[in-house]
C-alpha cells in the first residue's frame, strides 16, 4: 500500500518516462505490469510513472549475436514467440513459460522480473547463465551493463535517478551449446522453491564454459561458482557431473520456509544440478 | 483521481483511489461478474481482458487501465443471447457454483481469439491460471474444444439456445 500516492503518469516514450521519473515535485516509482504492487509497502511514494503505454519497450528481436528484449514485453510474448531461436531463445522460452500463469505472464515484464528481484522470480538466473547484458536509459543518453552488477547492487540502488532498463541483451549461442532450465514448486502456479537456469558449452566432449545460476532456493540469485569450476577443460560424463552436483549448494545461504527446510532444498537441488548438467551436456553435443 | 476506459465497448470513466485494483473498481462500477476469490493472482476468477490479454485484475492497480479496452464476461454474452463459449460451458456442465466461470470464460476466449483451431494441451496451457475448485478441468476443456468447433471464430456470434438453465 501505498499511503501518499495521489497520481498517476503515462508516458508514452521512453525520455517521458524519464522525465517523470525525474521530478523534483513528487517522489515517484516505476510500475510496469503491476503483479508486485500489492506487495509494495512505502509512505513515501506520492507518484507511480505507469511504463505499460510506452510501446518503444515492447519487442523481442534477433539478430545474428544478440537477441533484444524490451523491457516492458509481457514474458507470455517471449514464451509464445516463434522468433527466439538456438539455445538461448529455448531456455528464454522455457523458462518464461514457467512463470505463474498466463494471465500473470500477460502483466509480468521482462525487466521487471529482474528489477523486482523477488526470490521466486524466474528469469533472473537464466539472464545470469546466458550472460545478458542490460540496457539502461536516462532520457536518451544510455549504457550497457552485464546482468551480474545490476543484481549485485539490486536495481533500485544501481540505477541513477531518473534512469530506467529498457532493454535486456542476451548473447546467441551456436552449436557446441546445451541449456537446461527447471523449476521445482509445489504446483506449476506456486512460487519456486528452486529454480535452475544451466549452459554448457562444449567442444569434443570437452566442457569450456559453464554457467549454473540458481533462484528461490537462495534470497538472491547466485552462480554455483564451485560447479562451474568443477566442469572447466572436463571431459563430460556421468560421473563428472555426479562429482560436480555435489558443490551446489557450496557457498550458497539456502532459504527455508514452511514450503520446504533448507536441507530437503540442498538435497534436491543437487539432484536437479546433476540431471540438468547432464541434459545440457547432451544437447550441447547434437 | 478519474480514468477513461472503454468497457465492453462503451466508453466509461470511473472515478477510482490510487490504490485500489481493478476487480474491485470494475464490480464497483457495476460489473459483478468480475470475481474477487483469492485475491493476489493465483486463481484467476477475477480474469478479464485488458486490450487483449487476459490478466489477473485482482493485483493490477485500477488507475493502469487508464485508455485501456476492458471486457468481463458481460461483455461476451448473457442469457438471452450467450457467447458460444458461455453456451459451450452450459452444455458441457462445466458449472456447479460458476464462481470460477466468467474468469475462465475470458481466459479461453483470449485463447480461440489468438487460436481458433487449439489442442487439448492448448487449451490446459491457456486456462492454467483459472482455478477450479468444484467441477474440475476435464469438461471445461471439452467445452472450449466444443466451442472452438461450433463457432470457429468464438467471436461476436452468439451461439442458438439449446436447453440448459438459465
Amino acid at each position: 500500500m501505498l499511503k501518499k500516492l495521489t497520481r498517476f503518469y503515462y508516458p508514452k516514450t521512453i525520455e517521458e518516462a524519464c522525465l517523470h521519473l525525474g521530478n523534483k515535485e513528487h517522489k515517484t516509482a516505476l510500475i510496469a505490469g503491476g503483479t508486485s504492487e500489492v506487495l509494495r509497502s512505502d509512505n513515501s511514494i506520492e507518484a507511480l510513472v505507469d511504463l505499460s503505454k510506452v510501446k518503444e519497450l515492447c519487442y523481442i528481436r534477433q539478430d545474428s549475436t544478440y537477441i533484444h528484449i524490451g523491457a516492458g514485453t509481457p514474458v507470455q510474448d517471449i514464451y509464445k514467440s516463434k522468433d527466439l531461436k538456438g539455445p538461448s531463445g529455448e531456455l528464454l522460452k522455457t523458462a518464461a513459460g514457467k512463470i505463474g500463469s498466463t494471465l500473470l505472464r500477460n502483466s509480468i515484464t521482462a525487466a521487471g522480473n529482474l528489477a523486482g528481484l523477488f526470490p521466486w522470480s524466474d528469469l533472473p538466473p537464466v539472464y545470469m547463465a546466458l550472460d545478458a547484458e542490460v540496457v539502461c536509459r536516462k532520457g536518451k543518453p544510455k549504457r550497457t551493463v552485464p546482468v551480474q552488477r545490476l543484481i549485485d547492487n539490486r536495481a533500485d540502488k544501481f540505477l541513477a535517478e531518473a534512469e530506467i532498463i529498457s532493454e535486456i541483451m542476451v548473447p546467441v549461442y551456436g552449436k557446441g551449446t546445451g541449456v537446461h532450465f527447471a523449476k521445482f514448486a509445489k504446483t506449476s502456479n506456486d512460487y519456486a522453491m528452486i529454480s535452475l537456469a544451466i549452459r554448457l558449452t562444449q567442444k569434443g566432449g570437452v566442457i569450456e564454459s559453464a554457467r549454473v545460476a540458481v533462484n528461490a532456493i537462495t534470497a538472491v540469485p547466485a552462480r554455483c561458482h564451485e560447479v562451474e569450476n568443477a566442469l572447466l577443460g572436463k571431459k563430460g560424463s556421468a560421473e563428472l557431473f555426479a562429482e560436480a552436483a555435489k558443490k551446489a549448494t557450496a557457498g550458497l545461504t539456502i532459504r527455508r520456509d514452511y514450503r520446504a527446510s533448507s536441507d530437503y532444498r540442498k538435497e534436491v537441488l543437487g539432484v536437479m544440478v546433476r540431471r540438468g548438467l547432464q541434459e545440457a551436456f547432451d544437447k550441447a553435443k547434437k | 483521481m478519474k480514468i477513461n476506459t472503454t468497457i465492453n465497448g462503451k466508453a466509461v470513466s470511473l472515478e477510482v483511489n490510487p490504490n485500489i485494483m481493478l476487480a474491485e473498481a470494475l464490480r464497483k462500477a457495476g460489473y459483478k461478474g468480475v470475481k474477487i476469490g483469492c485475491g493476489e493472482g493465483s486463481c484467476g476468477a477475477c480474469a478479464v481482458m485488458i486490450d487483449g490479454r487476459p490478466r489477473n485484475s485482482c493485483i493490477l492497480p485500477a488507475a493502469m487501465a487508464e485508455g485501456s479496452e476492458i471486457l468481463t464476461v458481460e461483455g461476451m454474452g448473457n442469457p438471452e443471447n450467450p457467447h458460444v463459449l458461455q453456451q459451450a460451458f452450459v452444455d458441457s456442465g462445466s458449472t456447479q457454483c460458476g464462481y470460477c466461470n466468467p474468469g475462465a470464460l475470458i481466459a479461453a476466449k483470449a485463447l480461440l481469439d489468438h487460436n481458433p483451431n487449439p489442442t487439448a494441451d492448448d487449451v490446459k496451457d491457456a486456462l492454467d491460471g483459472n482455478l477450479c475448485r468444484c467441477t474440475g478441468y476435464i469438461k471445461r476443456i471439452d467445452a472450449v474444444l466444443e466451442a472452438a468447433k461450433a463457432g470457429k471464430k468464438a467471436d461476436q456470434k452468439p451461439a442458438k439456445r439449446a436447453g440448459g438453465k438459465k
